[in-house]
This record gives structure tokens, sequence and C-alpha cells, in this order.
């Protein structure tokens, strides 16, 4: 951050906050987050495991245990950076969401919303090297992906969807779940074999599991509920049913893949 | 005794499967009848009202109903339920006197509802800034009674009476300043003529007491700290000046033994939680058990279950009091399943240790020794790269209420076999500010961990029997003289267990988390059960033939 800059910023904050406050929102979006450098994010992150964690989690990736969303993908309450102070400044009523103090100071809003914008991978900012044409038909094709996958509602039910996955995974994430597909399994997509009084074995896609029951989806798409009083036995299978595509796609045939994912968004 | 004066004009239905017990009698109209000291210290023996936030004054959430019991607990059905109007998390234990039933709600509300259909007599609504400091949610657990007045705790930190037959509001005051961090969620306790109560803020830098209020006119009686003052001793437990913001809040309602005159109460986590380079020593009197004089709150003994926690592992549990076969004589004990993983048996009278072993996963302490003071395992306080650690942040247990039951001589806990990563930050104290130095993270998803429910034998300290339940609970725990354990889960179930073997007799799916803890009560002859589940209360007793 160059010295002027830093001169520059108390007026140039001064500024925006009165275009936020005497203005319409859209204009204050235009003028986008004046505290978003290195430093910023830093101060952010700092101020974000103090006051937020403790709801949102230390890796802001949410709480089953608080009702606090995952900030780390797109988020349901806001689509822009104004978005997201307003909800920071006024919290959202009805819910465990509040307003942080009136003292702090506006900046040190935005340096939060810059870490949450850091949260998650803006695809303008990011220049992959695979081809999202040659990644498109890599997916129907020798990849066969869409065996399991569905997009825009064509193709399988044996894993996720993905029609929206560029939005909740990065490059990083999507090339790991291609080559290492065991490591970090979501409990969704484990399996479980159920073992009747009969004796008969049934194993599918993990639906959900309770304390006394469990659904589970057949290689057919048959869906089974079983409550865990009437079964002899089940057994967690806490691996994927996805395999590595390391040995069966070249390194830019996997690139492609990722472009293509990556690619996959709402607004697309 | 006239706790029934219109006892003549009462109507006694006798339902067969109640034929064999006469133990209670309920009044059924006009509803309602004053709450003396005398009712609350034998409240056992009214076992058709719930007339505290555990039950009884020794806190074992154990009642004297036995009309749903193991052979007929399979016939419950729902009766009613009151759907609680701001969406939040009920945490609530309700209270019911002579057929009213008090629920309070999020954020600070209170409801008196007809205890047998679940319709509202009156509503109160707290009025609360937009700017409140609250570390983990909108919650209020449950009100006390004491006449013909109810005791609340607010999120603003205000302790509120509230006449129990209109609503109307007969005082309120400030407890503590909530913009310097402080807030109240736990019912208070009545003991004798005065209203008990704890504060909460332990994220926030707060030093924590315990008060006690005159319930006619809101006058503070006495207030004793859980952090000890200059001059007094436990404060050189502290570095410098660290025992100002040191925490130990004692934000869950705690018991009373009217024998020994003494208040028994947890207090929570040293602060800031995470980073004990701030706060060296032993940090009294966080993390303990804290026994105070019935009248003037002195402070007669202590019990620190984790001398300077850096796991924010609060015991901020409830103290379940009962007198013990141990060793060949009986004992006066209380017994705690702490959020640190360690269950302890320990005498009521003089705070003396007697059993304690890990009741669930733990990694950071090799166990106990001879005086139940725990033997740390080096390295495992958090880092600033992350530590991994069990139990996690959330604890082995929690706030969820205990169960013992004097059947059995069992106790009762729900219990997570989890671990997780602990960070540790730099921070300053700043008042209203969170001041928590770290915080926690799970490597693995919630389903991967272990929970159950976990019965325990006191004179032992040995687990008798579990029942897993997943992902995890945090539900309280009532047992009943019909031989069951009911209590819920996170998934959304309420349940029963055999309290004897743990084996599952009835279960409903009610759809949404359970976090708080059943009660029991009658009316006209007719056992109820009650818990709340998401936003709604929900009432069970058994199908009418």
């Amino acid at each position: 951050m160059s010295n002027l800059t830093t001169q520059l910023r108390p007026l140039l904050t001064a500024a925006f906050i009165g275009l936020l406050l005497s203005t319409s929102s859209s204009l204050a979006e235009d003028a986008g987050n004046l505290y978003n450098t290195t430093f910023d994010i830093n101060a952010g992150l700092r101020y974000f495991e103090r006051q937020c964690s403790r709801c949102h989690g230390f890796d802001a990736k949410g709480s089953d245990e608080t009702g606090a969303p995952d900030l780390t993908g797109r988020l349901s309450r806001a689509s822009s950076e104004v978005g997201i102070f307003n909800i920071i400044r006024t919290g959202i009523p009805g819910t465990a969401m509040l307003p942080v103090a009136a003292d702090v100071a506006d900046a040190q809003v935005w340096q939060l919303v810059a870490y949450i914008g850091s949260l998650s991978t803006d695809p303008a900012n990011i220049d992959l090297p695979g081809s999202i044409v040659s990644g498109a038909g890599l997916f129907t094709n020798k990849g066969a992906c869409n065996s399991c996958h569905m997009i825009d509602g064509q193709g399988g039910r044996q894993g996720p969807d993905l029609s929206r996955v560029g939005e909740r995974r990065s490059p990083e994430e999507l090339l790991s779940d291609m080559l290492t597909p065991h490591t970090d399994v979501a409990p969704r997509w484990w399996t479980m074999r159920v073992t009747d009084n009969d004796g008969v074995v049934r194993e599918g896609l993990r639906m959900n599991e309770d304390s006394f029951s469990l659904r589970i989806m057949d290689n057919d798409a048959n869906l089974w509920s079983y409550p865990k009083n009437q079964i002899a036995s089940f057994e967690r299978l806490e691996t994927s049913t996805m395999p590595s595509y390391s040995q069966t796609l070249s390194d830019s045939e996997v690139d492609d893949l990722v472009a293509y994912l990556f690619s996959l968004r709402k607004e697309n | 005794m006239n706790k029934f004066p219109l006892l003549l004009t009462g109507i006694f239905l006798s339902l067969p499967l109640q034929a064999q017990e006469d133990e209670f009698q309920t009044v059924i109209t006009p509803a309602f009848s004053p709450v003396t000291w005398e009712r609350l210290v034998n409240a056992e023996n009214e076992p058709e009202n719930w007339m505290m936030y555990s039950g009884t004054l020794d806190s074992q959430r154990y009642s004297r109903l036995d009309q749903i019991n193991t052979n007929n607990v399979t016939e419950l059905e729902m009766k009613w339920s009151y759907q609680i109007p701001v969406i939040d998390r009920a945490e609530t234990v309700p209270t019911v006197v002579d057929g009213i039933m008090f629920i309070t709600e999020a954020p600070s509300n209170l409801t008196a509802v007809d205890a047998r259909t679940g319709r509202v007599y009156w509503r109160y609504d707290h009025e609360l800034p937009e700017d409140l400091r609250i570390c983990c949610g909108r919650n209020n657990r449950g009100v006390a009674i004491l006449g013909e007045t109810l005791f609340m705790s607010t999120l603003d930190a205000h302790l509120v009476a509230i006449d129990a037959r209109t609503g109307n509001v007969l005082w309120d005051v400030e407890v503590a300043d909530y913009e310097a961090g402080y807030s109240k969620t736990a019912a208070p306790l009545i003991v004798k003529d005065k209203v008990v109560t704890g504060i909460a803020g332990g994220e926030f830098g707060i030093r924590g007491f315990i008060d006690a209020y005159d319930p006619v006119t809101g006058d503070l009686e006495w207030r004793t700290y859980a952090i000890p003052g200059p001059g007094e001793p436990g404060n050189e437990s502290w570095s410098g000046d660290s025992w100002k913001t040191g925490g130990a809040a004692t934000w869950i309602t705690g018991s009373y033994d009217p024998d020994l005159n003494l208040i028994y109460w947890g207090t929570g986590n040293p602060g800031p939680d995470w980073n004990g380079d701030v706060r060296l020593g032993d940090n009294l009197y966080s993390d303990s058990a804290l026994a105070l004089d019935g009248d003037t709150g002195e402070i007669a003994w202590h019990f620190q279950f984790t001398p300077h926690d850096v796991h924010d592992y609060d015991s901020i549990q409830v103290p379940i009091l009962a007198d013990i076969e141990y060793q060949g004589s009986t004992r006066k004990v209380m017994m705690w399943a702490n959020r640190n993983a360690f269950f302890y048996t320990i005498d009521r009278e003089t705070g003396e240790f007697l059993e304690g072993e890990a009741y669930a996963s733990q990694t950071w302490a090799q166990g106990l020794d001879p005086n139940g003071r725990p033997i740390r395992v080096p390295g495992m306080a958090p880092t600033y790269e992350g530590i991994l650690v069990s139990p996690p942040i959330v604890g082995a247990t929690n706030w969820y209420s205990p169960g013992y039951s004097q059947q059995t001589g069992l106790f009762y806990v729900t219990s997570f076999d989890g671990e997780q990563e602990f960070f540790k930050r730099d921070e300053d104290y700043e008042e209203g500010e969170r001041f928590t130095g770290g915080g926690g993270r799970y490597n693995q998803p919630m389903d991967a961990f272990h929970s159950s429910i976990r019965a325990i034998n006191p004179a032992t300290a040995e687990i008798e029997w579990e029942f897993p339940i997943m992902p995890r609970s945090s539900a309280g725990i009532t047992t009943t003289a019909g031989g069951i354990v009911f209590t819920g889960s996170a998934d959304g179930y309420f349940f029963a267990l055999d309290a004897a073997s743990g084996e599952e007799l009835w279960h409903i799916s009610l759809g949404a988390r359970v976090h708080a803890a059943p009660m029991t009560y009658a009316i006209d002859g007719q056992q109820f059960v009650t818990i709340a589940s998401g936003n709604v209360v929900y009432t069970f007793g058994l199908k009418e033939n």
C-alpha cells in the first residue's frame, strides 16, 4: 500500500460512507470496498476469529451447533460487499446474528467484509490452465462423470449434483476431489451396508442416518429406510464410491475438467 | 399443610393404569396456589408439580410419578403442542404448579399455559436492547417461583419478577451491565427467602458472581464473586490484574441442601478461554464447584475441576446431590460429570474428593491425582498453529442437565466422544468485546464422532451401560419411578430408556433438535411428560382407552 493511499484513505472513507448514507446502495456498491488489501484482510481475519468464530467456526465453515451458516461459499443473504457490510452492521433481526457494537468503526467492518470476501474464490480473478469446452466434453465422454453426477437435470444419481459446484469448491478442491476422492468424504456419500434379520445384505449411499434409523439409496436408485432396532446389523464404509482419475485422465484432461466444473455456477 | 386449600372441591380420576398409586392428588380448579418454601423443600413429595428448573433442590431430576413406566411407555401419545412464536432454539424446562405451566422462550419471554391443553393464560415479552452481548444464542432455560411470583433471567442481564397469575411485572432489576458483556440465561434458584442467581458472559472478560435477591423488593442481599478480590484467598492464583477479567461465569442453575444449608453452584471457564499466558496460576474459582452458605453466600468450600483451564471446560453442570452407600457407609455426596470428560463423586459436606474417572474420550489429562486434581498431559495447550485435543470445546458434556435415579442409584449423562483443533490468539481486553484468545475447528464431520447416554455408578465412577446416539445430543435427562430415563437427541428424537439396563423402550421423531431437558407432571391423576424440540413444546401422556 502506498503512502499516498494511506493518507487518502480517511478522506476516501468519509466520502464513501457519505455516499452510502445519502445515496442508493447500488452507488455504494459501485464504489466497492476500499479496505481490501492483504493488511485489511488479515485485520478482518483477526476480528473474525475474535468476534465471529464462536458461531461461524474458526474456519468460517459454519456450525450445526449454533446454526450459523458457512461463509466460505456463496452467501444466501448477501450477494455484494455492501450487503455483507449491512448484515454485519445491522444484524439479522429475529436471529442470533446480532449487529456489531455501535462503536466499531465502519473501516473495521469493511476489513471484515474483505476477509469474508477472501474466503470464496471469485472466478474473475482466476486464470485456470484448462479448457472449459474440453472439460465439458470429458465430463460426458471419456470421464463418464455424468454416469453418477447430474448437471442441470442430466446425469446419474450416485454422486453429488454438480450444477453449481463452482460456487462451493475451489479449483484446488476440485482437483483433489478427482485425484484423491477418498479424502474427507462427506457423510452423505459414505456407503452403508445393512444386514436385515433374514440375513439379506443391502448396500447403498448413506442418504441419512440418525440415532434410531437410517436411509440408503442402492445402485438402482431404490430408496430404503430401516429402523436400527429391526435389522441384524449395519456397517459404515467411510470411503467414496468415486474412482480416482489419476490413472485414467492425463494432467491436462484433469485441468480441463477442473476448469469446466469451476465454471458451473448459478449465473451461467 | 394447606397447599391444596380447595382439595375437597377437586375431582379425582382413577385411571386403570394408575390404580396402584395414591401418592399424589391434584386439585383441578381453580388452578394454581402459592408456592411456599416448605413446598419447594418437599417438592419430591409433590410429583404432580415440577416447581423448579431441576425438579427438586437436590437437582436429581427424579420424579416419583410411575404411571408411565417400563411396561406401558410404548403407549405414549402426543396430548398437545405449543408453538413458541419467536423462532429460535428452545432450551426451556417448563415449570408446572397446580395445572399451570410456565414456559420461557427466546429471547427473554415467558408464557403461562394450561398444562392440560397448552392453551395460553398470559404472555410476557421482555423488551431488549438491540446491541446485546451474548456468546451463544438467544436462550432462556426456565424460571423460579416463590409465593405467587416468578423470577426470570433476561439476556440484558436483568432479573425480572413477574406475577404468576397475570404476567404483570412486579420488579425488574439490573444485575449487571450488558454493555460490559454480562447476560443472563439460567433459571434462578429459590433458597429460603432469597432468589439466588448467576451470570453469563465468560467470553467477554467479565468477573463472575452469584447473587441473592429479596423476592419482594428485588434488593440485592448478597453477592459472592467467583473470582476472589485482592486480599482474599485465591486472588494470588491469578497473575497481575488478570483476575479482573477472568470470567468464571455462573451461567447454569445450582442446587441446595436444606440440612447442610449449603448452596452448590458451578463456575465457568477462566478468560480469555484459550490463552492462559495472560492469567498464569490456577485461576480460582474458575471451573469449580462452590459451596456457599445459604444465608450469607460465604464460600464454605470449593473444588476446582480444571485448574488453569485453557480449553473452555466450564464446570457449568447442574450439581446432583444424593446420599449414597460408599465404602460401607452412607455419604452425602455431590455427583458431577464435567465438561472436561471426568466424572467426580465429592463429599458435599466437606468438598473431599471421593471418586473420579474419565467417562468420555479425553487426551488432555493422564488421570486424576488422589485429591481429584487432573494430571495434565504436557503439550496439550492451544497453539497458534492448532493442536488436536479431546474433548472438543463443546465438551464431553455441557450445560445439559444430568439425571439420577433413586431406584437404580445410577447417574445419567449425555456424553460426547469428540476432538477438535484448538488455537491460541493474542487479544487485549476491551470492555464489551469478546475476550477468548482463540478458538477451535473440527477436522472431521460430526457424524464421524461417537455420542451416547451413559449410566455411571457414583460409588465407583464406573460406566454401567451406554446407549449410542448420533451425531450427538444436547438434551438433558429426567428419570422417574416408572424405571425410565427420558431424554432427547440432536437429530430430533425424544426417547425413553430402561434406567436399569439402558435398553431402548420408546422413541418418537419430533423433527427438530432437542436442546432442553424433559420434565414430568400430573393433572387429575394423569401423568404427562414434556419436552421442547426446535421451537415447539410437546406434551405426551398415555393413550386413554
